[in-house]
């Protein structure tokens, strides 16, 4: 990169930057960490959540580093005195209006995590529970209004990357909440169940609600799994979240923004349509025809033999391009490198084409 | 595919995902995309939100629509006309790129003899699309240098498919769209591992890599490497199996697909794979194709095994297993290799990565493909023909890869079936964000259920009028090759006379409905266009299906 | 989306009537703005949101001391659809109520019992009415009392200036906001014009709303003459086409005395070439901020911006805008007519005169126009004096906080009441005698602020709540430990809601409460 020619003073530190960047950014690439709860790099600045607040000289107000573009001469503080007291009793006033309890490790908690880091005061008494929750019977997002921040992270992403939005901030004041128009369940809405909600809320307010999750062990135990996602061909990465003990996927989340072709997005069937991985309803042991018709069970020995000798036979009796092999755009490439490879090398017929062929 | 590598040389998109969002203009043309490619739609918001120009053309007034600058609302099957006017104006207007043109092109001349027949003013009588809307969107996106086309199956599920594709390539080549980042011809691939079951060769044409089965040197190497003759003539494809099913052919390997719901005119497959003599079928549920099976062999799901996808942006990805398969359920790979061993062929016990790695070293495009390169720096974008080179985010950069991008002349063909005074409307099927294909794994989500349970038919307000028919109401679909029944949606989505209805639901399967002709060079089916009528069967009491839904 | 379209929204929510079911989904769809932005939009605002609640009682500090909380109680009790509201601007005529959109000045329990359950039937006919009003002697800028003016004198005198010169004569009387914040009028008309953009508008701030304020009511039921002719020379020097007022929704009487003088000016020939719109303002004390007040008029909801950018580059729909209260723009006609000098000469410690509302116990509430920098001693000299003994005063509003009596006859201007920690304002100047206790005096502010937060940063969202928790804590019975143990972390909730408060009203929202405890730390104890 050539180096730029804007300068600006970081905690006395000389710091390049790109026109454009924000002091936020220019202080993550020289590595001095700001805290931030209502950022993300997909959304439009907000400046609401007030943790990346920090001192620039000349000003009397400190500052939000995520929506204030760096300028040449900037002197820009993060470690000072008063922005070590701003970051403490910010942090103390957003505990104080948490919920008390054992919610907390079960997801992780950006805030609670941060408040760990910047020393919030943790004997700041707990304000009385003020948002009270509302039943909606839609089948995979829950929202506990007394968890929420407000940061909107979740209701910018709606809007901003989604497109949709279904999900809007509503009422005023300490009133303030989530909502959908009317209050309204999220079926009946233009929700389109993508659940980039709960991978932007930064507290566990927007959470998973499947009953599988909360038979699940904590989040800290389940196994990530990178994969990519088997539905449409963008090919999302994302990461299986693994019951060990019960062999069972019970979470789907998406890598983290600016990481992946997917940039930290999923859609509906990409972050919830995995039931079908161990649905009962599927084939557990090989299947042949009986004589009367039926279907019976199978060794895999017998099984692979009346297949060999079945797709043999009918080359023996009608030529070896009597056979033709469908193969799957789901399967693996391997998969279908072998399929190719059978159809050619084993049976010497070039009959054979993948299922979506276009 | 096959009408990329005849004009560019390679088959896949020719730019990133990554790039729409730095496009200043959009031509986005028979693809749905925020219902298909929920992502690659986020990518194109995130465009216009920074203030790139977007054209839709489309038959129906889909969600793009709603944030595009521009729609064009064609009439189903007359792409063709909708493209070669554009291309007329270019010409006329002496916007062709000409050093671009001069340095990597051949055949200009044939395709501006054509295009100049096809003025914008008679393409509205054929589309339907105001002549002036064909003249600004071909100005714009002739004089943007970011500008960028992306289409999906509702260009190339026709009879004329492959010209569609064409009348595409020679917008892009005779306005220089090549080479460039944001830019390019972008197919949207509608499955994970199309591309990457292309790349593999399970073509009856194409050896892993898109080498031709009658190119010699090419079939040398994998006689060599395989220790077998291979024969030089092309196999048949998908479209021609299904109509010789139970005629030439009579015995079928069937993995991963439900063909007795997927493909078209399903009513005549059913009779002839009823004449097939043997059938295998690998499959993770018992499907409809299962009642003319023979043998069949449970298979594994991507969360169950190790391999690669390759995305619509030829990006080579990891699938890793992250649980065991149900009870004796194996990986498709393992199950193959066993298969050609009880055939008597010795096959070695080999993994994906080795499985990889075989196919790497007979296919230059991914011979410096390898898993352990992908666990390490991520997905690899082909061409990538060396360990260490860092793969292609945009093709054709510094020429085009066939050596000369190649114009090709196209006439407009009526689609097969047209609408007449018997089957009025015309019904195009295609799918939703809320289900996937067959819908075997979608339909057993719960949630996806709930949000879309059943089948419908999207039409306008004035057929609806015409028929009595109210929103809610149970209706068949008739055309000349079936009848299915569901439940009515009046939607503004649909343009008059036309009707569209979704391909997910086993009980109202669109495919008894659809034409199995298919395109002349690729055989894929015209599921885009046939002649439909509608019978009221029942009123319905409660409504419409998607009440408050944003359309209606 | 259409910007405009999207300005239509919280229009077409109260021709609606409010937010009933279904409605944000057809506004919706007549705007085209997704119905959850719709409905977002709508609750922010207390008019359109809570649709049941017929009747407002104002809880405001100076009704709230005639009573007006005992009124709310008797109307619920006799089964009135009744809640409470902040402010109605009418701080003089308390305590004050609002049926519908009507204010209902000097509102008593003797109408409520005659009105037998039915809200149909409180007040029914609410003839006009306007406060009193009264000046110290010597020139005035604006002269509430005076004939109206439709000559038009004053815009066609800055039309032969040229813009240029009527800058500089605003300059010259060194005309500061009126609004609260003090800060210099030129400077903005100044930046506005300087903008390259060939769009830019001009907006009044007319939602009134700071408990004790109620000059800008006056200066609209009165002079209208002055705001209006005020816009339109403000819009010719910046070069706007368009002015936009918001006006307080609930305040009957402007909403219809604003538009009347616009007709009367706009049939008299006037103004040529300058469009004038009004926008209701459905009940957000947040709205007074300027941003806050963009945003609304956009359609959305009342939340203040980031600063910088300014106004005055990216206001209104992105294009530079000059944002002026309505007593600033009063003041601008006769600026232009007298020179800029002659208005500077006008004030004591600063420039000008000052209109300063004067209500809680004192004789003769209403709006005195006096020199900028009188104090209140003269004040209420003129009002006939104090109601009782004065114990303390909130200067500017409940965001100055309180200061005691022995500060009486300090300059109310702008530097001189900053030096206390307090500050002037919008000048609503509410007087309180020895029978208040100054704790339940910082209550009511507390309990303001925290209903009219917008929600938006959480040391104001959660800060105001609470101080107010931590306050009404302290006041239940128990010893002196436990009462000072329940107010420990006010210092540093305080500390953080005026270093992180987004805009002014959180940062100034704890003022009323440590003013008080610093002034009167007795009133905390007993």
């Amino acid at each position: 990169m050539i180096q730029s020619r804007h300068q600006l003073s970081l905690n006395g530190a000389a710091v390049s930057f790109a026109a454009g960047e924000t002091v936020l950014a220019v202080a993550a690439r020289a590595g001095t960490a700001i805290p931030t709860l209502c950022h993300d790099s997909r959304l439009e600045p907000a400046g609401c959540c007030r943790s990346c607040l920090v001192e620039i000289e000349g000003r009397p107000r400190m500052a939000p580093a995520c929506a204030t573009p760096a300028a040449d001469g900037m002197v820009v503080a993060t470690a000072s005195e008063r922005v070590a007291r701003h970051r403490r009793t910010l942090l103390s006033m957003y505990l104080a209006d948490q919920p008390a309890g054992p919610e907390r490790g079960g997801h992780s908690c950006e805030l609670h995590a941060m408040a760990d880091e910047f020393g919030a005061a943790p004997d700041w008494p707990k304000m009385a529970p003020l948002r009270a929750g509302r039943a909606d019977p839609n089948p995979y997002i829950l929202f506990e209004p007394d968890k929420c921040i407000l940061c909107a992270r979740c209701t910018r992403y709606c809007d901003e990357v989604e497109g949709v939005s279904a999900i809007a901030l509503a009422k005023r004041g300490p009133a303030t909440t989530i909502s959908t128009a009317d209050g309204r369940g999220l079926l009946d809405t233009s929700c389109e169940l993508c659940g980039g909600c709960i991978d932007v809320c930064p507290t566990g307010a927007m959470t998973e609600k499947m009953p599988r999750t909360a038979a699940a062990p904590p989040e800290r135990e389940l196994e990530p799994v990178r994969t990519t996602c088997n539905y449409c061909g963008v090919g999302c990465q994302m990461d299986l979240n693994v019951d060990r003990a019960a062999n069972r996927v019970v979470k789907v989340t998406s890598p983290p923004p600016g990481t992946t072709t997917n940039d930290g997005n999923l859609c509906v069937k990409g972050r919830f349509a995995y039931d079908f991985i161990g649905h009962p309803d599927r084939l557990t042991t090989p299947l042949v025809r009986a004589q009367d018709g039926s279907l019976r069970e199978a060794s895999w020995d017998e099984a692979l033999q009346r297949a060999a000798d079945g797709l043999r036979g009918v080359a023996e009796r009608h030529g070896r391009d009597a056979l033709g092999f469908v193969s799957s755009s789901r399967c693996t490439g391997e998969e279908n490198y072998l399929v190719q490879k059978l159809a050619r090398a084993v049976f010497d017929t070039n009959n054979v084409h993948q299922c979506s062929a276009t | 595919m096959a009408g990329l590598v005849t004009t560019f040389g390679a088959g896949a998109m020719t730019n990133s995902i990554g790039e729409i969002r730095d496009a200043d203009f959009l031509f986005v043309i028979g693809s749905n995309t925020s219902e298909a490619h929920p992502i690659i739609a986020m990518e194109m918001k995130r465009a216009v939100r920074r203030g790139a120009r977007l054209v839709v053309a489309d038959p129906r007034a889909i969600w793009m629509t709603s944030i595009a600058d521009r729609h064009l609302r064609l009439r189903p099957g007359t792409d063709v006309w909708l493209l070669n006017a554009m291309a007329h104006v270019i010409v006329a207007e002496g916007l062709v790129d000409q050093a671009f043109l001069a340095a990597n092109t051949e055949n200009f001349e044939a395709v501006g003899e054509t295009v100049a027949r096809y003025t914008p003013e008679e393409a509205e009588e054929v589309t339907g699309v105001p002549a002036e809307d064909i003249r600004a969107t071909a100005r714009e996106y002739a004089t943007t240098r970011k500008a960028g086309i992306y289409y999906t199956l509702g260009i190339t599920e026709h009879t004329h498919g492959t010209d569609n594709v064409y009348a595409l390539s020679n917008l892009v080549l005779m306005t220089g769209h090549l080479g460039l980042a944001s830019a390019g011809m972008n197919p949207l691939r509608g499955q994970n591992n199309v591309q990457g079951a292309n790349d593999s060769g399970a073509s009856p044409v194409f050896l892993p890599g898109y080498q031709r089965i009658d190119d010699d040197a090419a079939r040398a190497r994998f006689e060599a490497a395989w220790g077998v003759e291979l024969r030089p003539e092309p196999g048949l494809n998908l479209n021609e199996m299904m109509k010789e099913a139970g005629k030439s052919l009579k015995g079928f390997y069937v993995m991963g697909e439900d063909i007795v719901l997927s493909e078209p005119n399903v009513a005549k497959l059913e009779v002839g794979l009823n004449q097939v003599e043997f059938l295998v079928l690998q499959d993770l549920f018992l499907n409809e194709t299962a009642r003319f099976a023979d043998v069949i062999l449970p298979g594994g799901c991507f969360a169950e095994k190790d391999g690669v996808f390759t995305n619509s942006e030829r990006r080579v990805q990891m699938v890793r297993k992250a649980v065991e398969p149900p009870g004796q359920a194996r990986a498709d790979l393992e199950i193959l290799q066993d298969l050609a061993r009880a055939c008597g062929a010795g096959w070695p016990e080999q993994d994906a990565a080795a499985v990889y790695a075989e196919m790497a070293a007979l296919a230059p495009k991914f011979a410096g493909i390898r898993h352990e390169r992908i666990e390490r720096e991520g997905g690899i974008q082909w061409p990538c023909e060396t360990l260490d080179h860092p793969g292609t985010p945009f093709l054709h950069e510094g020429g085009v890869l066939r050596g000369r991008g190649r114009f090709e002349p196209v006439e407009y063909r009526p689609s097969v079936e047209l609408a007449d005074s018997e089957y009025p409307l015309v019904l195009s099927t295609g799918r939703t964000l809320y289900h996937y294909n067959a819908a075997t794994q979608t339909r057993r989500e719960p949630g996806l259920a709930a949000k879309q349970p059943e089948a419908f038919l999207e039409l306008h307000r004035r057929d609806a009028r015409d028929r009595g028919i109210a929103d809610g109401d149970l209706v068949e679909v008739r055309t000349r090759r079936g009848a299915v029944r569901c439940r009515a949606a009046i939607s503004k989505q649909v343009r008059p006379g036309c009707i569209w209805m979704p391909f997910h639901f086993a009980e109202a399967r669109a495919n008894l409905l659809t034409v199995d002709d298919g395109d002349s060079v690729t055989g894929t089916a015209e599921y885009k266009v046939c002649a439909a009528e509608l019978l009221l069967l029942e009123g319905a009491a409660g409504g419409g299906p998607f009440p408050g839904a944003w359309w209606v | 989306m259409d910007e405009r379209q999207r300005a239509q929204v919280l229009g077409a929510l109260q021709g609606a009537g409010g937010l009933t079911e279904d409605v944000a989904a057809l506004v919706g769809t007549q705007t085209g703005v997704p119905e959850a932005e719709v409905y977002g939009a709508g609750s922010f605002f207390h008019l359109l949101d809570d649709t049941a609640v017929k009747l407002r009682m104002c809880t405001g500090l100076s009704c709230a001391m005639k009573g007006s909380r005992e009124l709310l109680t008797a109307a619920q009790a006799a089964g009135l659809p009744a809640a409470e509201c902040s402010c109605l601007a009418a701080c003089d005529l308390a305590p004050a109520a609002l049926r519908e959109r009507e204010v209902l000045p000097e509102f008593g329990s003797a109408e409520l019992d005659a009105a037998g359950g039915d809200w149909h039937a409180v007040r029914p006919e609410q003839a006009a009415w306007c406060g009193a009003v009264d000046a110290l002697p010597g020139e005035l800028a604006m002269d509430l009392a005076g004939e109206r003016d439709r000559s038009g004198d004053a815009f066609a005198r800055a039309a032969e200036l040229g813009a240029g010169a009527v800058i500089a004569e605003v300059d010259a009387a060194g005309l500061q906001g009126r609004g609260g914040a003090g800060f210099p009028a030129a400077f903005k008309w100044k930046a506005v014009r300087r903008e390259t953009a060939e769009t830019r508008y001009v907006v009044l701030n007319a939602d009134e709303g700071e408990p004790g304020a109620f000059k800008d009511r006056e200066v609209l039921l009165r002079r209208p003459d002055l705001v209006v002719e005020g816009l339109a020379i403000a819009a010719a020097a910046v070069g706007a086409r368009e002015v936009w007022c918001y006006l307080g929704a609930e305040s009957g009487g402007p909403w219809r005395s604003l538009p009347a003088e616009i007709d009367a000016a706009k049939g008299a020939g006037l103004y040529d070439g300058i469009a004038f719109h009004l926008h209701a303002a459905p009940g957000a004390y947040i709205c007074g901020e300027e941003t806050a007040l963009l945003e609304a008029l956009e359609g959305k909801r009342g939340m203040p911006r980031l600063k910088p950018p300014f106004p005055t580059q990216v206001g209104l729909w992105g294009r530079p805008t000059l944002i002026h209260n309505v007593e600033t723009i009063a003041c601008v006609p006769a600026i232009v007519r007298n020179s800029g000098a002659w208005f500077a000469g006008l004030g004591r410690t600063g420039p000008g005169t000052k209109l300063y509302c004067l209500s809680g116990h004192v004789a003769r509430p209403g709006v005195y126009e006096a020199p900028l920098g009188v104090s209140l001693d003269e004040l209420l000299e003129a009002a006939g004096g104090v109601v009782g003994e004065l114990k303390a005063f909130s200067p500017g509003g409940a965001s100055s906080g309180f200061l005691p009596a022995s500060e009486s006859g300090r300059p109310l201007d702008f530097k001189s009441l900053a030096e206390v920690g307090s500050m002037l304002g919008s000048a609503g100047i509410v007087v309180l005698n020895d029978a208040v206790n100054m704790a339940e005096a910082a209550l009511i502010q507390l309990r303001f602020f925290e209903a009219e937060s917008c929600g938006q940063c959480a040391p104001c969202r959660i800060g105001t709540r609470f101080l107010r928790e931590a306050l009404e804590e302290a006041q239940r019975p128990g010893d002196g430990e436990a009462r000072r143990a329940a107010l420990r972390h006010v210092a540093d909730a305080a500390w953080q809601m005026n270093e992180g408060s987004i805009c002014g009203l959180g940062q100034a929202a704890p003022l009323p409460l440590t003013s008080a405890l610093k002034w009167f730390p007795e009133d905390f104890e007993a």
